[in-house]
């Protein structure tokens, strides 16, 4: 009896070291901005079977790491080896081009975020949200003095691609006529008279009204052009609320 | 396993000798030093020994469970196919009840559904064991298990019955019953070889012994001139032959 | 054959009552936790996530379960003098290690197969997707593991149970290194080393020359024609260690 009141007592008093011990433990600090990122070939030679297995592990460890220094020190020196990691041994995995391009432009390397969503756009050519982010990224931060244009010209493959919703057109267009190519921004709205809802419509019209010329003969002349681009079942409707009439 | 040596013989041994490497260094141990035995179909016969004798090494060559350095042994040109075997300290599969051990052992010799049904009632019957037959053969005892180990050897209908000390853990009323058992082969003409140190069991069941002591035969013959050769009758000459070589 | 069978139906009592399917208990478990836990952290990729991870898991829990039973496979029935009652009998050491190698088969598949299911079913509800290919993946991982369990069995024929069991680790893993030594066969100019190489090379199973895991997650699709000569390669390198294993259980004496 006494050795066995004996034995719980050693259990209970060792209990209680183990939960005390870890209990007291301070919290974990942040990581270091330098981390220890394998090339991409190391796993490529040694692991085929588990590369997508491998990237998924270390998009978890790529998310902390942002998580951890977006809100800490700032710093992000090994974000860009862990996404090229993660894209590299799965380049179909879309999320980790979309959030880490603005991941590296928070780390204030938008060059890098623009690299990545291209190998993402090679790797996968029928992701519009890519193509609207390079768009993005080109009218942001790029500094070509045509950057308008361009950027209009993602946006625009991006709107051709299946799922693009109706305002990446919208957002072509105006990049168009922002940068000056009335012709292109006239052929884009009309593309998305014919292409879009309701709202589509409205808008486009709107901004038709406002690039054709004012002269009516000159007018009538574009908008005869412009229907290459609109259904025959929305042309009559088109013409009449461009050119007035019946 | 040689093929048939005699007509009249079941089981011919002729200056077998077998011998293991033991230990780390693989030093040569010598079991049997040429053994010469002979049983007669029909008899049934006692292979008796002081511990490390040989008896069961025996055994095991003449069913091919170990070969002979040389000699050899002739089954009266039967196959496993209509020989049984009991081993010492028997040890089956404690997760089978006793009905789906000696379904096993009869699906093992290739037997068909009916006849491993009726087979196997009927040699639950025998052994007395029909109201154990769905309990798990973890819960038996070892005299139990010394009569369901009797009935797996018995469901082939040998020709050969080779019976390792079968009445180890016995009680009274199991050592009666598998006298019985044996008696029953011997009225059906089936040759028993009874490897056993139940001195009196001997002069009740067997026709012949052979007494085997450092791996040779000492002596084979009658159990009753064994008997009558000394004044303490069978006890007493076993002695004497076994002493001789103490 | 039916003392094959014989013996593959009494192996498979004696595994599934060894408790083996717990397994499944909790690899589930581990299942569940790991889903909740990636909807915090993978940002919306948890269905990726639990499906990639998810058949890491089947791998390995069914590896695990696999190498640990097949390499005690043998050495229990030498241990516990089963051997005696089975070669009384009629019964060949290639029938003897056939039908111990189904049995326990049979009993890997159904831990493995509850696995793909049990991951079928959680990712469908907690990720809203119905993922086939899961199932698919499932059934390619279980040959990869039966084939192992054939070289283990094969080791335990005359090592313990141990080493037999941490040798088809081994070999697993070799096994998803294959290219890596054909390309050893193709390095330097010194013949014995490359003769040496290639013998190593043909004597791993190949086992990462089909991998279904990434496919199940949109990297790639699986090649059905390849596929299958895969299938017969590994059928026909599973048939050859057992036989090879059947060889040296005969030579055995109990």
């Amino acid at each position: 009896m006494v050795r066995r009141i004996l034995l719980v007592l050693i259990f209970v008093a060792c209990a209680l070291v183990v939960v005390g011990y870890q209990a007291t433990r301070p919290a974990k600090s942040a990581s270091s901005p330098r981390v220890f990122v394998p090339s991409a070939q190391f796993f490529t030679d040694f692991s085929p079977s588990f590369r997508t297995t491998i990237a998924d592990a270390y998009w978890l460890r790529t998310v902390q790491y942002y998580g951890e220094h977006v809100t800490g020190d700032r710093r992000f020196d090994s974000l860009w080896p862990m996404l090229d990691l993660v894209t590299r041994l799965s380049p179909h995995f879309v999320r980790p081009y979309r959030f880490g391009a603005f991941a590296l432009l928070e780390a204030g390397r938008p060059d890098l975020g623009y690299e990545l969503l291209k190998r993402g756009h090679d790797a996968n050519p029928n992701e519009y949200a890519l193509l609207t982010h390079l768009g993005f990224f080109v009218y942001t931060y790029g500094s070509n003095p045509d950057k308008d244009v361009l950027a209009a010209e993602w946006y625009q493959k991006a709107s051709e691609l299946p799922g693009a919703p109706d305002w990446v057109a919208r957002v072509a267009a105006r990049l168009l006529t922002k940068g000056g190519e009335r012709q292109k921004a006239t052929m884009q709205w009309a593309q998305i008279y014919g292409d879009g809802d309701q709202y589509s419509r409205d808008r486009a019209l709107v901004e038709l009204d406002s690039l054709l010329p004012v002269d009516p003969a000159a007018r009538q002349r574009e908008v005869a052009v412009l229907a290459e681009f609109v259904p025959p079942y929305l042309f009559d409707e088109f013409s009449r609320a461009l050119l007035g009439g019946d | 396993m040689n093929e048939a040596a005699s007509g009249l013989s079941a089981l011919a041994v002729v200056d077998l000798h077998k011998e293991v490497r033991v230990g780390f260094r693989g030093r040569k141990l010598e079991i049997l030093r040429g053994v010469d035995l002979n049983v007669d179909r029909g008899e049934v016969y006692g292979l008796l020994g002081p511990n490390g004798a040989g008896k069961t090494t025996t055994i095991k060559v003449a069913l091919g469970l170990m070969r002979p350095s040389s000699g050899s042994v002739a089954t009266g040109g039967l196959g496993r196919e209509s020989i049984g075997y009991l081993p010492e300290n028997p040890y089956f599969y404690d997760y089978l009840s006793g009905r789906e051990f000696l379904h096993l052992a009869g699906r093992l010799f290739g037997l068909d559904r009916r006849q491993r049904c009726d087979r196997v009632e009927h040699l639950l019957d025998e052994v007395g064991l029909n109201d154990a037959a769905d309990r798990h053969l973890r819960k038996y005892s070892k005299g139990m298990l010394q009569r369901i180990g009797i009935a797996q050897a018995l469901v082939n209908e040998p020709e050969l019955v080779l019976l390792d000390e079968p009445m180890t853990g016995l009680d009274p009323v199991g050592r009666v019953e598998v006298k019985r058992i044996i008696d029953r082969l011997r009225e059906q003409g089936t040759t028993v070889v009874l490897n056993t140190h139940i001195l009196a069991d001997v002069g009740e069941l067997c026709s012949r012994i052979g007494i085997l002591c450092r791996g040779r035969l000492r002596w084979q013959g009658p159990v009753a001139e064994a008997a009558a050769a000394s004044s303490d009758g069978l006890e007493g000459f076993f002695m004497e032959v076994v002493g001789r070589e103490v | 054959m039916k003392c094959s069978f014989a013996i593959a139906l009494n192996t498979f009592k004696e595994t599934i009552r060894d408790r083996v399917l717990s397994v499944i208990v909790v690899f589930a478990l581990a299942m569940i936790v790991a889903s909740l836990w990636l909807a915090t952290i993978s940002l919306e990729q948890q269905a990726r996530m639990m499906k990639d991870f998810g058949l890491t898991a089947v791998t390995l829990f069914g590896l695990v379960v696999a190498v640990f039973a097949a390499g005690n496979l043998v050495r229990k029935e030498m241990e516990k003098r089963t051997v005696f009652f089975i070669f009384s009998k009629p019964v060949s050491a290639a029938q003897f290690i056939f039908g111990k190698f189904l049995g326990l088969a049979l009993t890997v598949f159904l831990v493995v197969l509850g696995m793909g299911v049990f991951l079928f079913f959680v990712t469908w509800l907690v990720a809203g997707e119905a993922a086939g290919s899961v199932l698919l993946a499932t059934l390619l991982i279980y040959v990869q593991v039966v084939v192992v369990m054939a070289v283990t069995v094969f080791f335990s024929t005359f090592a313990s149970a141990i080493l037999s069991s941490v040798l088809g680790v081994c070999i697993f893993i070799a096994g998803q290194l294959s290219h890596n030594v054909l390309s050893l066969t193709r390095l330097g100019d010194a013949e014995v080393l490359k003769v040496l190489s290639w013998l190593v090379f043909i004597a791993m199973p190949n086992l990462a020359a089909v991998d279904a895991k990434p496919s199940v997650v949109g990297e790639g699709s699986i090649a059905w024609g390849h596929t299958a000569l895969w299938l017969g390669y590994l059928s026909a390198y599973m048939i050859v260690a057992l036989l090879v294993a059947a060889w040296v259980f005969r030579r055995k004496e109990f």
